[in-house]
């Protein structure tokens, strides 16, 4: 069997002369590697965490903001509107993912409970778009014309009455299916001009913490009874992927704004944890520069060594491509074996971290996450394209 | 990864094949010289007349050429320059009309191991292969190797080395290392051969043996040659002479 070019080749350039540094080069490749991976890999799990914790069902979350009352803005109401401006700022946000008003009613609202329940009381109405609606219901809908208004209460409501309320004053409880059942008188005034209806509730909102009417009926009862004028809201919601982010618990500080406090309560965990992977991926970056170089002269080191040998061979009509693709098969294999002996070892870890924290109630993917993986990826490409470049260098330079 | 791989010997691949386009459209490689002088030589050259120095030539596609030069008129340093492994002159050299520095290093290397053959005076073998790897190593540098394995046993045996194949460079004598420059230099395809005194350290009997196994080589290829040396000879059938 007689030997091919590469089998010749390995024979005339030696590249074991720089066998030191190759093992610090690959030594230094594997460790930033490894660095990096854990780092996209934290930030991964960290996000799903959040995620999962706060919203089990749903990628989003729904935000009710509103300006905080000081003592200063009492008994200036318009001070609490949203302006235009500050409305298609929130608006423009990256973390705005769906924006929308919450209307008010511009009408007295009167309900009264039916029969002997002698419940009578004055009420306020409110409206937001369906899509910010968590209670999907086939009677949440109002036509002019039609006597009955659909009411969405808060859940927190309820539990007031039935928890705070009823106990106290020796009242019964009600559950969620009576009140359903109940009609309710329900009266509209503005001046002389009344409107009787009769209210049913069809749904408890654990997102917004008011009364809701459809849409279409608030528009149309504001049309008939209200000032004629459209007032400036001052409670708007936004749908955000992340409430999470710190980016927008900082804005809503730096504006005054108020919202669910406990929903950003991790934002501040989370910006700490960022830190803490941005430091190790900055680590990571800074070893692969230095394992880089380290690769860069192992490759002028030997092709100095074997000077005289890839000299003869050029004369001899070697091409330069053939000496640099010759060099490069030896270092590809070694490239892909870090990258595999990383992905691996943060695979390992993945696993393991996930088993640990799975016993304390804590649940991460025993796998590692897709990015992960394109970043191994990335790396042993960027580290292949450096060191053509070099070994394309170093080559030229003498033949 | 490996993808990156792949774009990279496409792109090896469609470069061969542009040099293959360029030897196939040239169908003999034409070598001239433009007023050629030595810088290091230029005093002594320009004292004397001279066949090759300082005066246009070309040499003719397909002929045997011997150039007789004394010790000391430029012979190696010809040889150099007209492989392109030297530059140190005034004047040119023309490949295919074109100066050799015009040619991209991919390029010469192709015209080398497809166009253009040499015999160098120092023999250059790769003293840390054997013999028989010295021949392999230029019979698959081409991805399709002109010649097959059992053609250079052959040529081995007519030039008396068989025995010395497998052993290292480092322990062969002047006289098998000029056999075994000369098989090398005819395991692959070409139009012209350069050879340095190809026989200076072979007895009469080898020396006849190589010159009858570099005549036919060359007529198989229908391909020419340029032989510098120190004396007058008859060992081929000389088409033209020059004296350096």
């Amino acid at each position: 069997m007689m030997p091919s070019f590469y089998q010749l080749l390995k024979k005339i350039i030696q590249t074991g002369i720089g066998a030191s540094r190759l093992i610090m080069a690959a030594g230094g490749l594997g460790i930033a590697m490894i660095l990096l991976l854990i780092a996209i890999q934290a930030h991964t799990d960290f996000d799903q965490l959040l995620n999962n914790q706060q919203n089990a069902n749903e990628s989003a979350d729904f935000l009710v903001i509103n300006k905080k009352i000081t003592n200063a803005m009492m008994g200036q109401n318009a001070k609490s509107e949203f302006t235009p401006a500050e409305i298609a700022d929130l608006q423009k946000q990256p973390f705005t993912e769906a924006f929308g008003f919450i209307t008010s009613n511009q009408y007295k609202v009167t309900a009264a409970a039916p029969g002997d329940l002698h419940f009578y009381t004055d009420m306020f109405f409110e409206s937001v778009p369906d899509s910010f609606i968590d209670v999907k219901n086939d009677e949440w809908k109002w036509a002019p014309g039609d006597n009955t208004i659909p009411i969405i209460l808060p859940n927190d409501f309820l539990n007031l009455y039935n928890f705070g309320f009823a106990l106290s004053q020796g009242l019964p409880q009600i559950s969620q299916e009576t009140v359903k059942a109940l009609p309710m008188k329900v009266t509209i005034s503005q001046g002389l001009m009344t409107q009787e209806f009769t209210g049913r509730i069809v749904g408890f909102s654990d997102r917004i913490s008011s009364f809701l009417v459809p849409v279409s009926f608030m528009d149309w009862a504001n049309g008939k009874f209200g000032t004629g004028q459209a007032a400036s809201p001052s409670r708007v919601i936004i749908k955000t992927k992340d409430p999470s982010n710190p980016v927008l618990a900082e804005y809503l500080k730096d504006k005054g704004y108020t919202t669910n406090q406990d929903k950003i309560k991790y934002s501040k965990t989370k910006r700490i944890v960022q830190i803490i992977v941005s430091v190790i991926g900055f680590f990571g970056v800074i070893l692969l520069v230095f394992a880089l170089l380290v690769f860069s002269m192992f490759i002028q080191l030997v092709i100095a060594s074997c000077k005289k040998e890839i000299q003869l061979l050029v004369t001899l009509g070697t091409a330069p491509r053939q000496l640099q693709r010759y060099l490069m098969r030896q270092f590809v294999p070694l490239y892909i074996a870090i990258g595999i002996v990383a992905l691996l070892l943060v695979a390992g870890l993945q696993w393991w971290a996930s088993v640990q924290l799975a016993a304390h109630e804590v649940f991460i993917s025993k796998w590692i996450a897709v990015s992960t993986g394109c970043a191994a990826l990335l790396v042993v490409v960027l580290v292949y394209i450096v060191n053509r470049v070099n070994v394309r260098k170093y080559i030229n330079a003498i033949s | 990864m490996s993808m990156a791989v792949a774009t990279a010997m496409d792109i090896f691949h469609l470069e061969k094949a542009l040099y293959w386009d360029i030897i196939k459209n040239t169908s003999f490689m034409q070598i001239q010289l433009d007023n050629l002088v030595p810088v290091p030589l230029r005093d002594k050259i320009l004292q004397r007349s001279s066949d090759i120095w300082n005066r246009p030539v070309t040499f003719t596609p397909g002929s045997f050429t011997k150039i007789k030069a004394p010790s000391g008129t430029g012979k190696t340093t010809l040889v150099h320059y007209l492989y392109h492994i030297r530059t140190d002159y005034t004047g040119q050299v023309l490949v295919n009309g074109q100066p050799w520095a015009s040619y991209s290093k991919g390029a010469i290397a192709g015209m080398r191991q497809e166009q253009i053959s040499v015999i160098f005076q120092d023999l250059r073998i790769f003293e840390q292969l054997t013999a028989l790897e010295n021949i392999e190593l230029k019979r698959v540098m081409n991805a399709q190797p002109y010649c097959s394995a059992e053609k250079v046993k052959e040529m081995a045996a007519r030039l008396n080395v068989t025995h010395v194949l497998n052993q290292s460079g480092r322990t062969l004598s002047y006289g098998e290392r000029q056999r075994v420059a000369i098989i090398r230099a005819l395991v692959q395809p070409f139009q012209w051969l350069i050879m340095d005194e190809p026989f200076s350290h072979l007895d009469e009997d080898n020396a006849n043996r190589a010159a009858q196994l570099i005549a036919e080589e060359c007529k198989a290829r229908k391909a020419g040659f340029i032989l510098t040396d120190l004396d007058n000879d008859t060992r081929f059938a000389y088409d033209t002479y020059y004296n350096l």
